[in-house]
């Protein structure tokens, strides 16, 4: 039922992105590094590796693989 | 992502990135360096060239045997879970390249993970474009591993409860040892992300992760005590496929000048762990060019649908309790919160002028998370965990040039 509703939900919301209008002058802020959300990509993904792997669960952030020598 | 244009100008660009993990909770402890380095080349505004290298350095202790409270009460005395010693190092090497055409983009890498034991293939494929005058960003990505482990063979006439674990890794993928053996791990990944700029200081990212494993999933190390006298190399069940939804929130709060980052996280898979992830960032400038980010992660686990703190008292009275044992933490009920911060500097020149002439742009950041686990089932023997923190400290450079 829940999967049901985001299948409704999402194109709904993405549809509605489209009457979303910032212009590029309007757009200083969100260019900043500070906004950003993956600001440091590499950094981040050796962090998200040193704590996930302690963990049960995995995604919601990138793919990736490889099997390392921690688990 | 929204910025990432301005990179395009550059011709060479070189990340490094130094990640020390340390965590010495009861009986164990483990130390991870992981070194990184990566290279891009933009010969033309339409391609990036990218090769890099990644390493896992561990070393410290694991627990190589895994009994309950009522095998430690009915052997007194006795320590009943054993650590080993690893020692081990991964080798990553990998490249790729990125293709653009107006808003659209295509990259695909491919990774090549080794190490004693294991042996990965890695493909990755993405195709990325922009919409909605830029406002809008859609990102969907396939990842393929081919991965090998090693084991030792076991008796033909032998079921899983009688199976052993492997002690090292000497002989594996060498061919020199005729007890060795190696079993294949495929694992599919997708995922999928939409961007959104929905004012000039607010953006959300949702994004949608599927991955499906097929193969052999347990620590070929690791044992755990089934009964009197019984002792079994852990056993999983081969498939698994786990989903997780994730909702990030960007707010920049003008009046104090911080940028706000909140994520969600949700996770289901086969094996029947749910999971929940909360983060909040902010960060702002301390002055030009030097900004200071505090952090902060809670989360939260089920345990797996076969996890048992004590496998011991099955039928008959020596068989296994259940149909797969794990010894992994990693599969028990738990929670952790993590706090950290992070410093970074980034030098950008003024006009077409060079940082210390050298220079296109230059950045420098680093960090230190603590992350405190707090287990609810998971003991050794009957003593529960405790010092279970890890320490986590990185430092990552960028020059552009």
């Amino acid at each position: 039922m829940r999967i049901r509703t985001a299948i409704v939900l999402v194109p709904i919301f993405v549809l509605a992105a489209g009457c979303v209008t910032v212009k590029p002058q309007q757009r200083a802020v969100l260019a900043d590094p500070i906004m950003q959300f993956e600001g440091d990509p590499q950094a981040n993904a050796q962090l998200r590796h040193a704590i996930e792997n302690r963990e049960g669960s995995y995604g919601g952030a990138g793919v990736s693989g490889g099997g390392c020598g921690c688990n | 992502m929204l910025a990432s244009a301005s990179a395009r100008a550059q011709v060479l660009q070189i990340d490094t990135a130094h990640t020390l993990f340390h965590e010495s909770p009861t009986k164990t402890n483990m130390t991870v360096y992981t070194p990184a380095l990566d290279v891009t080349v933009n010969p033309a505004e339409w391609i990036s060239v990218r090769g890099g290298y990644e390493a896992d350095v561990v070393s410290g202790a694991s627990v190589s045997t895994k009994a309950g409270p009522a095998y430690q009460a009915a052997n007194p005395g006795i320590d009943v879970v054993t650590t080993a010693s690893v020692k081990d190092l991964r080798h990553a090497p990998r490249g790729g390249l990125t293709l653009r055409k107006g808003d659209v983009s295509y990259t695909a890498v491919y990774t090549y993970g080794t190490e004693n034991d294991y042996k990965s293939h890695n493909i990755f494929v993405a195709a990325r474009t922009d919409a909605y005058e830029h406002n809008t960003q859609f990102e969907i990505s396939y990842a393929r591993n081919w991965d090998l482990v090693c084991d030792r063979i076991q008796a033909v006439n032998d079921a899983p409860p009688r199976f052993r674990a492997i002690e090292d890794s000497s002989g594996c993928f060498t061919g020199s040892d005729p007890l060795r053996t190696r079993h294949a791990l495929g694992i599919d990944g997708l995922h999928g992300t939409w961007t959104q700029a929905w004012t000039s200081i607010f953006a959300t990212q949702l994004v949608y992760t599927a991955q499906i494993l097929d193969g052999f999933q347990s620590n070929p190390y690791r044992s755990v005590i089934l009964a009197q006298g019984l002792k079994a190399q852990e056993y999983h069940p081969g498939n698994r496929t786990r989903q997780a939804l994730a909702l990030r929130l960007n707010v920049f709060v003008k009046p104090i000048k911080v940028a706000f980052r909140l994520t969600g996280r949700v996770y289901r898979d086969t094996w029947d762990i749910t999971s929940g992830t909360g983060e909040l960032e902010a960060e702002r400038y301390l002055f030009e060019g030097f900004r200071a980010a505090a952090r902060f992660r809670y989360y939260k686990q089920s345990g797996a649908s076969f996890w048992s703190d004590d496998y011991t008292g099955g039928e008959p009275p020596l068989g296994p309790k259940g149909q797969y044992w794990t010894g992994d933490r990693e599969l028990s009920p738990f929670s952790s919160f993590a706090l950290g911060a992070r410093f970074t500097y980034s030098l950008t020149p003024k006009g077409t002028g060079r940082v210390a002439g050298v220079f296109a742009g230059f950045k420098a950041g680093v960090s230190g998370d603590l992350v405190q686990f707090s287990y609810d089932e998971f003991t050794l023997g009957g003593a529960p965990i405790t010092h279970a923190r890890a320490f986590i400290v990185g430092l990552n450079m960028s020059a552009q040039f």
